[in-house]
Order: C-alpha cells, then sequence, then structure tokens
C-alpha cells in the first residue's frame, strides 16, 4: 500500500496555480465567481487541513470515545449544512436533519462497518470515519434536495393537497403525493451516478484507492459497497426525513399548516 | 328545531392582522339552502375554511347531527362537511380520477363511484361532450367549475359547502347549477351553505347570512 507519489507543500503550491486559470476565466469573462472561488479554495485548504492533523491524531490514538466524539461532531456538521442549503426551514428543521443524519448512520454505517466489512475493532477509525464521512457527504445532498422539494411541493401544490384534504384525505392520504415526489428527487443524485459509475466516471473513492496503489478490483469492490451504502443512506434519510418534516406541516386533523413555513434566513 | 350542522367559535384575521371575524359561530337546520352573502375581502371565503376545518381553528367545536368531531376525526368531519373551493381546484390527472378520488380514500373507501349517475349529472351542466380520460389541465375555466361542484354533488355528503360555485358561468348553466345545489340541499339531513356573487341567486335560498365588520348576521 505504499507504492505512490507523495504529495509534499511544493506539489500543493503548484497545484494552486490551477486554481488562478480558473480565477483568470472568471475576470476575463467577467463572471464575478472569482471571489467565491477564492473562499472556497481557502476553506478547502484550512477544513481538509484541519481534518487531516484530527484524522492523524485519532488514527493515532485509536481511542473509541474519540472515534464517536468526531462522527456525532461530523452529524452535526452535515446536518447544518444540510439546513443550510435548504430554501425554506421551519422550526425545528435542525433538529430534524440532526436525527436523520444520526439514524442513517447508525444503521447504514453500523450495518456496512460491522456486517459488510467487519472492521476489527468496531472502531477502527481507519475504516469506519471515511465510510460514514461518505455517507454523511451523499445523505447530506439527499435530505437538503428531499427537504427543498418537500416543502416546495407543499406550497406550489398546496391547492391540490388541500382538495384531497377538503374531501377528507387523513394526514397519510394528503402527504403521500409530496413524500414520493421529494424522495425521488432525492435520490436522483445516487441513482444517477450509479448508473454512470464506471463508463462516464470513475468514482472519487475508487480513484483515490487506485492513487494509493490498491488493486483495481478492490477499488471496484469496496466502491460498489460503498454506492450500495450510499444508496441505502439517501432513501432510508430522505425518507426518514420528510416524514418528520410532515409532522411539523400536519397533524392528525390533516389540517395544512403552511404558517409553519419560514423562508431561510440567508 | 335542533341544529343539524353546529360549529364555532372561529376567529380569523388577515395578512396583515386586520380581524376578519371574532367569534363566529354557526348553527343551521338541516333540509336547506343557506347563502354567506358580504362585502369582498370580508373574510367569508376564510369563514368556509374554518367551517370544512381547512384552516387551523384548535378552540373551535364542530358538531353535525348531534356527534362531535376533533382532532384526528377531521378528515371524517370533512368527509361529510365538504368544501366546493372557489377556484375550482383540480388533482393532476384525468377527469374521472378528480371526480373519483374522495371515494378511493379512506373516508370513502365504502362507497362506490356511480359511472352513470356521474355520466348524467355531466350532460346535465353541459359537459357531455367531456370524455372521463381527458387531463384536466386542458379544461377551460367554466368546464373546471362544472367539474368541481360535480365533485361536490357525486360525492353526496351530508352539507356541502360551496365557495361561488356558480362564478364564470353563462346564466343558464349556472341556474342548471343552481337547481343542482338546491335538489341536493333541500333533502332531509342535507344541507347547502354557500357563497354566492349574484343577488338574484342569494334570493332563492331559504335563509340568508350576511358576514360584514367581524359579524355573521341574518341579512335583510
Amino acid at each position: 500500500m505504499s507504492n505512490f507519489i507523495e504529495l509534499g507543500p511544493l506539489q500543493l503550491a503548484l497545484a494552486t496555480v490551477l486554481i488562478f486559470a480558473a480565477g483568470l476565466v472568471s475576470m476575463a469573462l467577467q463572471l464575478g465567481v472569482e471571489r467565491r472561488l477564492g473562499i472556497a479554495a481557502l476553506r478547502t485548504v484550512i477544513q481538509l487541513g484541519l481534518l487531516g492533523l484530527v484524522l492523524e491524531q485519532i488514527f493515532a490514538l485509536r481511542n473509541p470515545v474519540l472515534v464517536v466524539g468526531l462522527l456525532l461532531l461530523m452529524t452535526v456538521f452535515a446536518a447544518r449544512e444540510a439546513v443550510t442549503r435548504a430554501s425554506r426551514h421551519y422550526r425545528g428543521i435542525l433538529v430534524d436533519a440532526w436525527l436523520t443524519m444520526a439514524a442513517t448512520c447508525l444503521v447504514v454505517g453500523g450495518m456496512v462497518t460491522q456486517v459488510v466489512v467487519g472492521v476489527e475493532p468496531w472502531y477502527e477509525p481507519q475504516y469506519v470515519i471515511p465510510l460514514l464521512g461518505m455517507i454523511l457527504g451523499n445523505s447530506l445532498t439527499g435530505i437538503s434536495l428531499c427537504l427543498d422539494r418537500f416543502m416546495d411541493h407543499l406550497v406550489v401544490r398546496s391547492a391540490e393537497i388541500e382538495l384531497r384534504i377538503a374531501f377528507g384525505a387523513t394526514r397519510r392520504e394528503a402527504l403521500a403525493a409530496p413524500l414520493r415526489d421529494a424522495v425521488r428527487t432525492g435520490m436522483i443524485p445516487i441513482v444517477n451516478s450509479m448508473a454512470a459509475a464506471g463508463i462516464v466516471s470513475l468514482p472519487g473513492m475508487m480513484t483515490g484507492q487506485i492513487l494509493a496503489g490498491s488493486p483495481p478490483l478492490q477499488a471496484v469492490a469496496y466502491q460498489i459497497v460503498v454506492m450500495f451504502m450510499i444508496a441505502a443512506a439517501v432513501a432510508l434519510g430522505a425518507m426518514m426525513v420528510v416524514v418528520l418534516a410532515g409532522r411539523h406541516f400536519m397533524g392528525v386533523d390533516a389540517t395544512l399548516r403552511l404558517d409553519r413555513l419560514t423562508s431561510a434566513k440567508n | 328545531m335542533a341544529a343539524f350542522l353546529e360549529c364555532g367559535p372561529f376567529s380569523a384575521s388577515d395578512g396583515e392582522g386586520r380581524v376578519l371575524f371574532e367569534g363566529v359561530s354557526l348553527s343551521l337546520t338541516d333540509g336547506q339552502f343557506v347563502s354567506v352573502e358580504g362585502p369582498s375581502g370580508g373574510g367569508k371565503s376564510t369563514l368556509l375554511r374554518h367551517v370544512t376545518a381547512l384552516a387551523h381553528s384548535p378552540d373551535a367545536a364542530r358538531k353535525l347531527n348531534g356527534e362531535c368531531f376533533s382532532g384526528a376525526e377531521l378528515p371524517e368531519w370533512r368527509s361529510r362537511v365538504s368544501l366546493v373551493a372557489q377556484d375550482a381546484p383540480m388533482i393532476a390527472g384525468t377527469v374521472r380520477e378528480n371526480l373519483e378520488f374522495p371515494f378511493c380514500q379512506r373516508t370513502g373507501r365504502e362507497r362506490r363511484f356511480d359511472d352513470v349517475r356521474a355520466a348524467g349529472m355531466m350532460t346535465q351542466v353541459g359537459l357531455e361532450q367531456l370524455p372521463f380520460d381527458r387531463e384536466v389541465r386542458t379544461l377551460s375555466g367554466g368546464e373546471r367549475h362544472r367539474l368541481a361542484l360535480i365533485r361536490g354533488l357525486l360525492w353526496d355528503p351530508r352539507v356541502i359547502v360551496a365557495d361561488e360555485p356558480l362564478a364564470g358561468l353563462d346564466p343558464d348553466i349556472a341556474s342548471v347549477c343552481l337547481d343542482l345545489l338546491l335538489q341536493f340541499g333541500r333533502r332531509p339531513r342535507r344541507l347547502l351553505l354557500c357563497v354566492l356573487h349574484d343577488p338574484a341567486m342569494s334570493a332563492r335560498a331559504d335563509r340568508r347570512l350576511r358576514l360584514a365588520n367581524g359579524h355573521l348576521k341574518a341579512a335583510v
């Protein structure tokens, strides 16, 4: 596993040239994204740098409390990010997003690390953290898309929903269409990337493993596990988050409460 | 005479916080056509949404024929006190799906959708040329209004609460539709509560109410 070319400060500095090139394009075409590009690049360096330092420590210490603590922290950040991306909010959206993240991590992450991969010891950070990180990163996208679509559906098609309610629909019946629509939307990215995997794109994780010197078939095996894991996580997460969100907008009395929507603060 | 439909008290204010009505209650007998009149923007539509429990009104009590409804029983209430809304909303799909869906929901599962009766009613209101498999998004405004009205009548709830169901219809068709509504409402253990724009139509009501300045009173 050590036949790879190490990257040092010089190599990273050289890579920065690429970001400057992108910035120049933005300036030449007056796209106005150079500032955001710069900040994003800076964030990438700082966030990944910090993560690297933390991971080095955690890998070295191999302490289960630290691993679980880091995972919890990651779920909090993922939930925050998912909520920030949604264009509408409601009171309690952050709690719902976090509960969803934590539950999918526990169920899907637990299944993959403990049963499929069979990590020893159970908290082995080298496996647990990257795998759960991938679950979080992808369910974050799925959950925010899903929440966004769900609330959008409630607003845009409220007349249709209330029509069903006006003729006696129960909460479950009234929310069935928005729920289906939202979960489908949330799953589009992962379904697309599963369909394109290997033909159009080399998935990032597999690429990484190959660069790090893994035999390609091993990288493929891991990638398949990861894709299935993400699909399950997104499906479960999307379903759970809209069921939780649905409770805020409709009680057992099946009255549609759009007054509980708030617009995003930023 | 004992009241058939009793509900309230309802209070509501508009988007700017102006009070539309406060402490309004209804107590109506069966077999009647009751009209609600009043200035536009006065809260008539909002009141109908409260009666049909589409608007959140936690303090209100609702009683139909002596039976109380609250909380998880509100879907059942709405299946008996059904709103024919003002803008004739439709679910995406065909004419048939729009007429039939109430019978596919839990509250209507024991009842059967009657094709023959539906076709007969469509003929009565001048929609005989409309095939059941036509997509509703291709319908004109007038066609949608008539379809929405027929949906309410076919569903045959205890109470039809209709918000300007005749708006935008030809006078001839409007009069046929009103007759159908009257036939519905003037049966025992049925009731028609209706907001109507046209005073001539309201004049045919058995009881006329007026919502103005936040109060519901008998119209003079």
